[in-house]
């Protein structure tokens, strides 16, 4: 099996750098002279949209090696289903990982849905199955299920989606959902099922994880805990017999330098608000856990370098996890080696700004990758399979 | 006095072919591709995309002036929102109606995907929502809600998602949907609502109508006219107007006799037997598009001018928007964009 490495596209707009939060990609701050996508000409808006600046980041991805890329979903982003139909076509090879949230869409529109986008995208979708934070957000979505029953939705909604892939006629009749007939029609019916990148750090998820992910997904973390979280998943797995594979979702700052890249984080961390330091409301274990790793208070930004290299303070520097990478190059192509020591098959790496560190990651970072072979981790259980690098 | 006509086409979601049932287009049917010989060269191979034919579709609507495409809610074909992002994004200028019915997404979640849209195609998405499902094809989809709890859902389902659209902080505790502080914020709120299209003839229909269409679209052979009179009454009650439509096939030529030698081909290709019907006397509509692979039996032959005529009767009733239905799509609508549009030129004039 090859590593397969994924580069996000940011669905909320996007800032020019680390140094300040500024949302100038998009229309997620005021249009003003410097905005792009859109822009202002003539002291008009130029009639573009976000859109416009997503599909020029998957296309230097698709053009700098990545295999595709993740598309968030939240309350205040663009839809990723509705971004993958409208950039369809707009790529080649570029993969569209739709995260999304089961009890949502019907499992039945959401089998409809894929297999018409795999048709017009020739078999590039993927998803990343989100079972929801909790919280007021999920509340705002209109979504009063609490937080187990959010995994047990999720995973009758795949029973469904897979029963009335192939065809059918397929019947269900589940807590959540009921069907009777059901079935794609023979065209829809050809298409390959879309692989499942399944994410949740509770029991309730690794319990789902381990009967649907293709690969259980996860943030960054410090690398033992990670790889504790894998074991975890692994048995579970193990126990019904299925083998997910593994994938984790970093942000990476690198320079040709160490001192370039912390600097680069320095210049950022001067602008961080003090009151940004506590964590969103909601039932998120992963993110609870993501806060355990770090000792608040915390005032220079290298007190969030848990181990070298791995900082968890990118979430003050722009929204998203906190967990990612910050080194030279080299250090940081070592410490994805170490990840893929520890079992990692699969990366969906993101930087800040999304388009011209695509250029930079896949053409600096990517090209040192050694792979398994050389990236055991001491003090860490790998299984120590020879891979090769799929970028 | 004729107000303005507003032409759509329907985008044929089941594959497309010269001929009822050819359906090789779009790979609908690849089996019925016929073959190049094998002496010549055919790079055709691996390089096509299912999806290749839909866009040329919605190329050629644009290309051909039409104002809209409405790519209609099928079970057993593409699915309407995927394809309608698509239309929407390699075009400029139109519209796309999406079709799809109250049970495929949460209204927030069906809000949400379509906000996006209307960024990226400004403002230009449509929705037509399907309420009236055949009973064993709702369930076939998940959707065991039947008679007037069908209407009382979409209208809930307009509600919210109407609700999440235009209002920051709404709330909404109903017997089908919850939303606490919901609604969108910039910049997926401010954008216009996609136009809503609503059809059906029960008094549910009318009555889900009057409350939130933008357009009520009747079927060709429906009782326009009762259904126009009874609708607007309804809708002025609520203190709301409703623009209507009809969804009607075409099959157009130069004169009545090259147009009536197309219907018999198509006819003995579909291998009906006999004669076709002539057109029913007292309506013009003629009986038989669902044999030639029409979504519906009755629409329009003739000349461009006998079409014409016909359209303009239904002008006169105050129905303005003709969602148009014409195979094989891509030939058809070029044709109906040189020939059938201009002949409503002094109207469309009239209003720009
Ligand atoms: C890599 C990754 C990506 C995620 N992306 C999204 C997202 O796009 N939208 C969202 O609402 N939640 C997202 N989540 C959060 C999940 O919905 C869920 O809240 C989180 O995994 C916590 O689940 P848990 O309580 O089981 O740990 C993501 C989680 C991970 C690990």
């Amino acid at each position: 099996m090859s590593i397969d490495i994924y580069w996000r596209i940011g669905t909320h707009g996007d800032q020019p750098s680390l140094r300040r939060r500024v949302t100038s990609r998009g229309e997620w701050a005021p249009v003003v002279p410097g905005s792009l996508a859109p822009g202002v000409r003539d002291g008009r808006r130029d009639g573009y949209s976000y859109v416009e600046h997503m599909a020029d980041v998957a296309r230097a991805s698709e053009s700098s090696g990545f295999v595709g890329g993740l598309l968030p979903s939240f309350p205040f982003t663009d839809d990723p289903w509705a971004t993958a139909a409208a950039l369809a076509r707009e790529t080649t090879t570029y993969r569209f990982m739709i995260a999304y949230q089961p009890g949502f869409l019907h499992p039945v529109q959401a089998a409809r849905m894929s297999a018409t986008l795999q048709r017009a995208t020739g078999g590039r979708v993927v998803y990343n199955i989100i079972s929801g934070g909790g919280g007021p957000a999920q509340l705002w979505w209109g979504d009063r299920v609490d937080h187990d029953d959010r995994y047990a939705r999720t995973s009758e909604f795949l029973d469904v989606l897979k029963g009335v892939w192939g065809g059918g006629p397929f019947d269900y009749e589940g807590r959540f959902y009921r069907v009777e007939g059901a079935g794609l029609p023979e065209p829809l019916a050809r298409q390959p099922f879309p692989e499942i990148y399944f994410s949740g750090s509770s029991k309730a998820a690794i319990e789902a994880a381990g009967r649907h992910a293709d690969y259980y997904l996860s943030w960054l973390e410090p690398f033992p805990d990670l790889a504790a979280k894998f074991d975890q998943v692994r048995a579970h797995s193990t126990a019904i017999g299925r083998a997910p594979r593994f994938a984790v979702r970093i942000d990476v700052l690198a320079r040709d330098t160490e001192e370039a890249a912390w600097d680069e984080v320095r210049r950022g961390w001067e602008h961080v608000d003090p009151s940004a330091l506590t964590g969103p409301d909601g039932d998120s274990v992963g993110w609870l856990r993501s806060q355990s790793f770090v000792s608040w208070p915390v005032r220079h930004h290298r007190e969030l370098e848990v181990s070298p290299n791995v900082w968890g303070g990118f979430h003050l520097l722009r929204g998203g996890p906190a967990f990612g990478l910050v080194g030279s190059y080299q250090q940081v192509a070592e410490r994805l080696d170490e990840l893929i020591g520890i079992g990692v098959d699969a990366f969906i790496l993101a930087g800040v700004p999304h388009l011209e560190e695509a250029y930079r990651v896949g053409e600096e970072v990517l090209p040192l990758l050694k792979g398994r072979a050389h990236g055991r981790a001491s003090g860490t259980a790998g299984p120590g399979r020879e891979s090769s690098v799929s970028m | 006095m004729a107000a303005s006509p507003e032409f759509l086409v329907t985008v044929p979601t089941r594959g497309d072919g010269r001929e009822p049932g050819r359906q090789d287009r779009g790979d609908w049917r690849p089996d019925a591709r016929r073959p190049l010989p094998s002496f010549v060269t055919d790079p055709r191979a691996g390089a096509s995309r299912p999806s290749d034919h839909l866009a040329q579709v919605g190329r050629a609507a644009e290309i051909a002036t039409v104002g809209g495409a409405l790519v209609p809610f099928d079970p057993e074909g593409e699915e309407a929102l995927v394809v309608a992002a698509g239309l929407l994004r390699q075009s400029r200028h139109l519209r796309v109606v999406a079709g799809f019915h109250p049970g495929v997404a949460t209204p927030v979640y069906a809000a949400k995907f379509s906000a996006s849209l209307q960024r990226f195609a400004e403002g230009r998405l449509g929705w037509q929502l399907d309420v009236d499902l055949d009973p064993a094809v709702a369930r076939s989809q998940g959707d065991f809600l039947t008679g007037a709890d069908r209407y009382a859902r979409a209208e809930e389902f307009l509600t919210v998602a109407k609700g999440v659209w235009h209002e920051e902080g709404y709330t909404h505790e109903g017997r089908f949907y919850q939303v606490l502080a919901g609604g969108f914020q910039s910049p997926n709120s401010g954008l216009p609502f996609p136009r809503v299209h609503l059809g059906g003839t029960a008094p549910e229909a009318l009555a889900l109508s009057a409350r939130h269409a933008d357009v009520h679209l009747f079927t060709a052979g429906e009782d326009v006219a009762a259904g126009v009179a009874a609708l607007s009454e309804r809708a002025a009650a609520e203190g709301r107007e409703v623009a209507y439509g009809l969804r009607v096939p075409v099959l157009a030529r130069e004169d009545e006799d090259e147009a009536w030698a197309g219907v018999r081909g198509l006819w003995a290709l579909a291998g009906a037997p006999g004669d076709p019907p002539g057109p029913d006397p007292r309506t013009g509509l003629w009986p038989g598009f669902a044999t030639i692979g029409g979504s519906t039996p009755l629409g329009l032959v003739g000349s461009y001018e006998t079409v014409a005529a016909g359209i303009r009767g239904y002008l006169d009733q105050g129905v303005t928007t003709f969602v148009l239905e014409a195979r094989p799509a891509v030939e058809e609508t070029y044709r109906l964009g040189e020939r059938l549009l201009p002949l409503f030129a002094k109207e469309i004039e009239r209003v720009h």
